[in-house]
Formats: structure tokens, sequence, C-alpha cells
């Protein structure tokens, strides 16, 4: 399988996919999505939450065993979701408001709440990483920010250290040991069968060499292969594409909101109506892959609406953004525009941005850098004549927009929050009501009145959506369609 | 002599000590960050920052070096920042592959290269010269991943003789490790062969154009020994130079063809490294490679004495 570099082991320190696939296959979970984001018991099996919904209790089910032969105790679940509180805000939020998250006994675990959490399930279930992998008590007792290079889990996949070639390629095993579910696989849930003895990870950093790879049969996936090459699988009689996240990923700009222009509401507001999303996503990917998008929500989750989305409009509107420019007093500052050079897609959006820019009189430049010198510029709050910035691109699965409580992306609480620092504490103070209301209908309404504010504030700004495909031989089948992260069992390789 | 090695030795140090500092330098210099590396694109700036703390990455300049420098002088290369491996072991792991490519490249050009070479300068202003002078001038300037992409499109998917990519350790066959080199080292050889071809064929030219080689046809010199006995053993200290310099380059210059036929080599590893910001694993290399550079041509100049027996040292 051509999967990329899995750079970073322990899926709790990162916020990396490849890593989040890595634990996927090493690891199990409390809970886990169903196809449709519907959480189910995993590694547990009995639970029950009392009647004032402020205690949970979960009993593991039988069968479970570390790869090196110890049992799986409650203690190991104990230590993970305490290490994993440490990191992603939902799962700050469940520590937070825990008055006790202890061992009952070998097999029960309990989560006591101050208050109750409606969304306490969702959480532990949530597949945005980092997710809550549940790791040897001795791996989960270092700090979250030490790796765990241990690989030990208990999932359906053991890690080959003796075959590990960091960069290179990864190998895993199956498990022979695990003990599936009873139940059919079902997204993430269900029983997790393993059909091949093997998988290897291959790191293809060149990506005519991997399609190369994968019409000569050498591999048998590609995860992420580029848009230019899908002529060429298509026409290859033995390769299908197939898209796993039906949901797509969506594109987006964040503005840094503590600098000229884009300090003024308007300016930002003038940049929801100058996006001519179809044009960005032509930069990279074929229109049948694409779709407009104009929920904060994503377009496939639960809580997708169109309150407050009149600034949209097909082909963009160039003249309202002159205008609101002007309104936001603009008088020729420097925008400098992150440019990823190592992100081909992004890059190209890029790119495009700055002529957009340029076409309505705004003196737009490109800042081209790779991943962690971009990374490293994000942090500067300062000018772009300090070495600042004022706009990047990035993107996200459509489900993580989602999650409301754990994505950083999604918050809007100014210098402590993610980069660009939006600020709007009417729109934090209803992010803070979500884990407390009970119902679905609640957050939905919830969302709205989000949605409303988030364009009005404008911190973020949409470029598209994009159905990202993966191209296999056909002679591999069984793939998980799920969002997010990418699932090794239940495939199978079938005869030609 | 003993002398001359002894203070190569030391001006290797030397070399290896500017080196370190110079790749210490530039690295914290240049814009990265090896936390939101490993932190991923959309985490949160506080997992970010604590990270950096954790790693030391905060700590002063000066500080930072000297723990580098203490713990290298201990032997201690450092523990890659992202594998959460010593940095000797990704090393060594990726060593064999890079030094095969490299050593198949060499045999393969210096072969090939000399030979056509010597039959260039040997039918010289002739049409077998025309044609390899053509063929170098293609070899040299077409680039690798070129040549590599032909290579594969026409080698492993159209005819599938030969696999696409990948590298198979020696240990595990000879057969198969070959097999999957034969394209790599082709694609990587060609230039090789077009460079020292052109050397050795104006070489040969110098020497064939001696009085002394006059004399020897003359006296009713063979050709073969004409060439081989005569003008190859004289022509033979500017091709060993740059049989030198080839080899050296190609321990460091390897990671395009590793690159296109996905081959996890030195090259690789380097790449790989400073697209992360993994310091320990750049340091290491660099320092490793400029050794290994000084040693080359150390080497290739203590060879001169077997050429040549008046250079002395």
């Amino acid at each position: 399988m051509v999967m990329g570099d899995l750079s970073t082991f322990d899926p709790i320190v990162t916020t990396a996919t490849m890593t989040g696939n890595h634990g996927l296959a090493i690891y199990d979970m409390l809970f886990s999505l169903d196809s449709k984001l519907i959480p189910q018991p995993q590694m547990v099996g009995k639970w029950a939450v009392s009647d004032d919904k402020k205690t949970y209790t979960f009993e593991l089910r039988d069968g479970l065993g570390w790869h090196d032969g110890t049992p799986v105790t409650a203690k190991d679940c104990v230590a993970s979701i305490c290490r994993w509180g440490e990191v992603p805000s939902g799962g700050k939020l469940i520590v937070e408001r825990a008055s006790d998250i202890s061992a009952q006994d070998d097999k029960t675990l309990i989560i006591s709440l101050r208050e109750p959490m409606g969304l306490l399930i969702e959480i532990l279930a949530g597949a945005v990483t980092p997710v809550l992998y549940i790791m040897r008590e001795k791996d989960a007792n270092l700090a979250a920010t030490e790796q765990v290079t241990a690989n030990i889990g208990s999932g359906p996949f053991k890690f080959n250290h003796a075959l590990a070639k960091p960069g290179a390629s990864f190998t895993y095993d199956r498990n022979e040991k695990y003990v599936p579910r009873h139940e059919p696989t079902d997204g993430f849930a269900g029983g997790k069968v393993v059909n091949v003895d093997r998988v290897i990870w291959e790191n293809i950093t060149d990506q005519q060499t991997a399609v190369a790879a994968l019409q000569s049969g050498e591999v048998d996936f590609h995860l992420l292969p580029p848009a230019d090459l899908y002529p060429a699988i298509e026409s290859d009689t033995n390769l299908a594409l197939q898209v796993l996240n039906k949901a797509g990923d969506v594109y987006f700009m964040r503005m840094n909101c503590l600098q000229k222009p884009f300090d003024n509401v308007k300016a930002r507001q003038a940049m929801l109506h100058l996006i001519d999303q179809e044009a960005f996503m032509r930069t990279s990917f074929p229109p049948e892959y694409t779709r407009t998008i104009t929920s904060f929500f994503g377009n496939q989750t639960p809580y997708t609406n169109d309150e407050n989305t009149g600034w949209y409009k097909k082909g963009g509107d160039p003249e309202k953004a002159k205008q609101l420019f002007k309104e936001a007093g603009y008088a020729g500052e420097k925008v400098v525009i992150l440019q990823r050079t190592d992100w081909a897609e992004a890059g190209n959006c890029a790119q495009l941005l700055a002529v957009t820019l340029r076409k309505i009189g705004v003196n737009a430049e490109l800042a081209p850098g790779d991943s962690a010198s971009n990374g490293a510029r994000r942090r500067n709050k300062g000018s772009v004549e300090n070495d600042g910035w004022s706009i990047f691109i990035t993107s996200e699965s459509d489900y993580e927009r989602s999650t409301t409580l754990s994505n950083p992306t999604l918050t809007a609480n100014g210098e402590q929050g993610w980069w660009g620092w939006p600020q709007s504490d009417e729109y934090e103070a209803l992010r803070a009501k979500w884990a407390d209301v009970e119902t679905l209908e609640e957050r939905q309404a919830l969302a709205r009145e989000m949605q409303r504010i988030q364009w009005d504030i404008a911190g973020t700004v949409l470029l598209g959506s994009v159905l990202s495909p993966i191209a296999r031989r056909k002679t591999l089948t069984g793939l998980i369609e799920m969002p997010s992260l990418t699932a090794m069992w239940n495939m199978q390789k079938v005869p030609a | 002599m003993a002398a001359y090695i002894l203070r190569r030795f030391v001006s290797t140090i030397a070399v290896m000590a500017m080196v370190g500092i110079f790749i210490f330098l530039l690295l914290r210099l240049a814009r990265g960050d090896p936390a939101a590396m490993i932190a991923g694109r959309n985490a949160a700036p506080q997992l970010i920052a604590s990270i950096r703390e954790h790693l030391g990455l905060n700590d002063p300049m000066p500080v930072q070096f000297m723990r580098w420098v203490r713990d290298m002088l201990g032997g201690d290369f450092g523990t890659s920042i992202f594998a959460g491996r010593p940095v000797l072991d990704l090393i060594s792991q990726r060593l064999e592959p890079t030094l095969s490519l490299s050593i198949l490249t060499m045999i393969l050009s210096v072969s090939v290269g000399v030979s056509f070479g010597i039959l260039a300068a040997w039918r010289s202003g002739g049409l077998l010269d025309r044609l390899l002078a053509a063929f170098s001038a293609v070899g040299y300037s077409v680039p690798v991943f070129v040549i590599g992409y032909f290579l594969i499109y026409f080698f492993a998917i159209r005819t599938h003789w030969l696999p696409v990519q990948g590298y198979i350790p020696l240990n595990q066959g000879l057969g198969p490790w070959f097999v999957h080199l034969i394209l790599p080292t082709v694609a990587l050889g060609l230039g090789y062969i077009a460079f020292i071809a052109r050397v050795t064929r104006a070489s040969m030219l110098e020497v064939l154009s001696e009085d002394y080689m006059r004399t020897a046809a003359a006296k009713g010199a063979s050709s073969y020994a004409m060439l081989f006995h005569h003008a190859l053993k004289n022509a033979g200290v500017p091709i060993l130079t740059v049989i030198g310099i080839s080899f050296a380059y190609l321990i460091g210059g390897v990671v395009l063809t590793e690159t296109v036929f996905n081959i996890p080599g030195i090259g690789r590893l380097v790449v790989d490294a400073i697209n992360n910001r993994d310091y320990p694993i750049i340091q290491s290399v660099l320092i490793l490679t400029s050794g290994l550079y000084v040693l080359i041509n150390l080497t290739v100049d203590l060879a001169y004495t077997l050429i040549d027996p008046r250079i002395r040292y």
C-alpha cells in the first residue's frame, strides 16, 4: 500500500492523519463510529449510565490482549483517557468535568462527571486525530508531549519493529490473537476481521513511480493519487478509483485577524464574496470530484445548514469584495499569502488567490515555503513587515467540521485559539453550550446560531470541497468507506 | 607518506568540525519548526508550544550546540526527533541501498565510460567517435529522472521485465538485489558514463599525440599495446581524479534516483529529515558525508602513486 510518510508514531502527540491510520491498525478504541457516524461499543462489552446521567460504567469485553501477550485492563484505559485528555479540547473537556476516572476492577472503568455531558460517548468515539486509542498503562503514563514509540497496542494488526524502515516502509502483521466483535464490520465499528497476513506501507514519494508501481502490480493501493494521474488510472482496466471519504475534504483559508488589513471585519467579509469556489477547485481537481460549500459545519454533517449564507454567489462577486475592502479603509497594505511548495493543491489555490486579489487592487504577495517553514511562520502574530503573514490555506475532512468540541479550527477564542485568531465571545459561549445540550436538534439549533456568527466575523473562508479517491487494483476489495482515517481490516485480495 | 596521511586525517577532523558548526547554524537560522511538524498541520498552538519545550528547542542556541557537541564527542549522534531511534541506526539501515547503488553505478560507469573514451580516442574524428560524442552529449544532458521514467515505462510497465521500484537487501538474495538495482544503476550511470568517456577521450588524445607514442608505433607496437600499455597508463591520473570525484559526488548525490526508484537510501533519509526539520539526522549525515568525501579524496591522492611513480608524498 502506498500510504505516505509515517513520521510520528504516537497518535496522541500529533494530528497527522497518517499517524491516525497507524493507530487505527495497531490500537483499539472503547467506542468506534459506524458508517452512519453513530458511536458503537468496540472494546467495551456492556456499558451503562446512571439515572442522574453523571456516572458512566464501562465493562471491557472478553478476549482483549496486548501484542506483548498481557491482558488489557481497565487501568490501561484510565491512563489512556487521562493522557488523551491533555490534548484535544474534547478530551480536555471530559477530564475537566470528571470528578473521577478510575478502574473499579480489571475489566470495569468508571467516568464520574460533576454534571451531565450528553456528548461523552460521541467524544470518546471521535475519529479526528488525536483519537482516543487505548495504550498500555506504562505507555500512557508518559507525558502527552513525549512520544510513545513502543507501538504495542491491542488492535487487529501488530507493528513489525524488525522490518520498520522509517521514512521508507512499515510492516503490519495480522494479530492472530485478536478477537473481533461478532457484529459485521460497519464503518470503524463492528468486527475488525483481518483477511490478509501482512500489510506493507510504502512511502513512495514520487507520484509517477507510485502509480507505475500500482499499474505493474507491485502495490495494490494508493491512498492519495494526484489528480493529474486520474486519467492514467482510469484507463487501466486493472485499476479503479474509489472514494472512501464520501463527504470529502474542505479547503479553507484563514486570515490573520490581528493585523492589517484583516483586522477589519469588512476586509474579511470581502474575502467571502471574492472567492469563486469552482475556480479554486479547478486549479487542482477534476470538476466531477469537487463541490461548492457554504456551511461552516461541512457539506454532509448533521450540523450542515444554510444560515447566513447570502454571501455565496456562483463565480464570486469581485465588485462587492472591492467595495468591502474600500469600506474597510484598505490603503494598499501588503497581503502576504503563505504558499505551500510541498502541497501542490494548496499551493495552486494560493497562486490563484494572489491573482484574484491583485485583480481587485489588493497588494498581494506570495510567500513560498515548505510545511516546516510555513508552520513556523504561522506562529508569528506580528505584521508582514516583521515576517508575519496575512493568509494561509489548509484543509480538513468534512467530518472534522462537525467535531465542534475537539477541532481547534472551529474555535473563535482570539489569541488563545487557532492560527488567524478570530474572536467572538458570543460564538464561544454557544460553543461552550455544545457539550451540555442533550439532543441533536438542540445542537443543530446551536449550529445555525454559530454559523450566523462565523459568517459575520469571517475568520475562515471556504474555498471548496473535494472528494479525493484512492486508487486500487481491482483485486483488492472490501475497503472501508469512512471519513478521516483509513482502516486496513476487512479488505482482501481476490483472484484476478 | 605516513606523515602525509596523518596530516590529512587531522585536516579531515578540522573540515568536519567546520561543517558541523556551519550546518548547526544554518539549520537553526533557517525557518522551520520540528514541533509543528510533529504536531501536524491543524494542531492547537498550545500542543506545539509544549512539544517545543519538551524537545529543548526553546533553549538558547549555544546551549543546544554544546549539548550536541558533547553528545557527539561521546559517540552519541543523537536520536531522531520523529522516529525516536538512534540516528546511527537509521543511517546504517540506509547505507546499504546507497552504497549498493553507488558501487554498481561506478562499476558500470568506469567500465563502460573508460572503454567508450578509449574507443573514441582510438577512432578520433571517425563515425564511432561521433556516435560516442552524441551518446555522451545525451547522457550528460538528460536529467536522471527523465531517463528513469523512460526506463520504468519500457522495462517495467510495458514489458514487465524489471521491477518499477524498491530495494531488496543483499541478504535476501543476490538475484532480487541485482534485479531491483538494474534500472536505477543504468539511469544514474548514463551521466557518469558520458562524463568519464569525455575525460578519458580527451586525456587519451593528449597522450596519443606525445612523441613516445609515435616512437612506440615506429617500433611496431600493436594498437592494443599502444592503447592499454602506453596511453591509458599515462592518461590515468586525470581519469582517476574524475572517478574519485564522481564516486564522492555519488554518495551524496543519488537522491533523485533514490526518489524516482523508491530506494530507501541516505539521500532520501536526508531529504525527509530536511522536510521534517529532524535536526539530529541532518547534522549527523552531513558530518559523516563530509568525512567520507575527504577520505575518498585522500584515497584517490594515494592511488596516484600507484599509477605515476613520479608522484611522492
